[in-house]
């Protein structure tokens, strides 16, 4: 990279400042807009917060009533869980091997003695 | 207004032109954006939340506080593109608006298209040498990186550069 490369950026760059500088606000329109925009930003801003947090407070209250009213003592040895997985597990006829097998009985012809 | 508030402004006066520039350079030349920017940037600074300490230059401290409120301003409105309605308001999406592309002249449209295609780091090193005149150490100061960085950002964003504005007029 030459000077001379350096040089034509830097002239290309200076166009452009002056373009910008050309077309800047003045300095105190802008601190007057920026000063506005606090002054309207600020009440309301409070004013939503606070209804925000008001409203998540009785969000809150309304739910853990709601859930008071609701919650039914959970027999525990009733649960059972339920993996998403325990299908792996099941096998055919399982069925069998938890119920007590039933034989059936066959009556033999007594022997006389 | 304090002597030191009057200070303050007759200083953010003097750099005026140059904040807006850097201000449009940060916002990728969107100038609602920038004007945006600048307006939080000064209220920062003149109620106290920016505090200018005198470890740098006032200039490169205002840059400073300048890029990190684009940088904010920007998340936001990335933010702000996700939400619900987010197409009733208009959010600055990080492309030059149309009315500031309008009014460049031609040559100076062309930098700003080369420029704009470059990563943000090295755009943001080389507007700050040529076109702010700051020193590569100041530009490092300025977007936060190591001298080696910048000195890296500015080789390669130069090179790059050239190459683009030549292949344009070819």
């Amino acid at each position: 990279m030459t000077e001379h490369d350096d040089h034509d950026l830097g002239e290309r760059f200076h166009a452009l400042r002056r373009e910008d500088a050309a077309a800047a606000p003045a300095l105190r329109a802008t601190l007057a807009a920026a000063r506005a925009r606090a002054r309207a930003a600020t009440t309301p801003r409070r004013r939503t917060l606070a209804l925000g947090a008001a409203a998540i407070v009785l969000a809150g209250v309304a739910l853990a009533l709601l859930l008071a009213r609701r919650a039914v003592p959970t027999d525990l040895a009733t649960v059972r869980l339920k993996t998403p997985t325990d299908f792996l597990l099941a096998l055919p006829n399982e069925d069998l091997l938890r119920t007590v097998p039933h034989f059936i009985t066959i009556d033999s012809p007594r022997r006389t003695p | 207004m304090s002597p030191e508030a009057l200070q303050l402004e007759r200083e953010l006066d003097q750099l005026h032109p140059a904040a807006f520039g850097w201000a449009l350079a940060c916002c990728a030349g969107d100038r609602a954006a920038a004007e945006d920017a600048l307006q939080a940037s000064y209220l920062k600074i003149l109620d106290g939340r920016a505090r200018f300490d005198g470890r740098a230059s006032f200039r490169t401290w205002l840059f400073s506080v300048v890029r990190y409120t684009a940088a904010g301003q920007r998340r936001r409105a990335v933010l702000r593109r996700w939400l619900p309605l987010a197409f009733v308001a208009a959010t600055p999406d990080g492309r030059p608006d149309a009315v500031t592309e309008l009014v460049r002249a031609d040559g100076t449209r062309r930098l700003t298209a080369a420029l704009a295609t470059l990563p943000r780091r090295q755009r943001e090193v080389l507007h700050l040498v040529f076109y702010q005149d700051l020193t590569i150490a100041e530009a490092a100061e300025v977007v936060g990186i190591s001298l080696g960085t910048a000195r890296t950002h500015y080789e390669r964003g130069k090179a790059a550069l050239r190459k683009l504005l030549k292949e344009e007029l070819e």
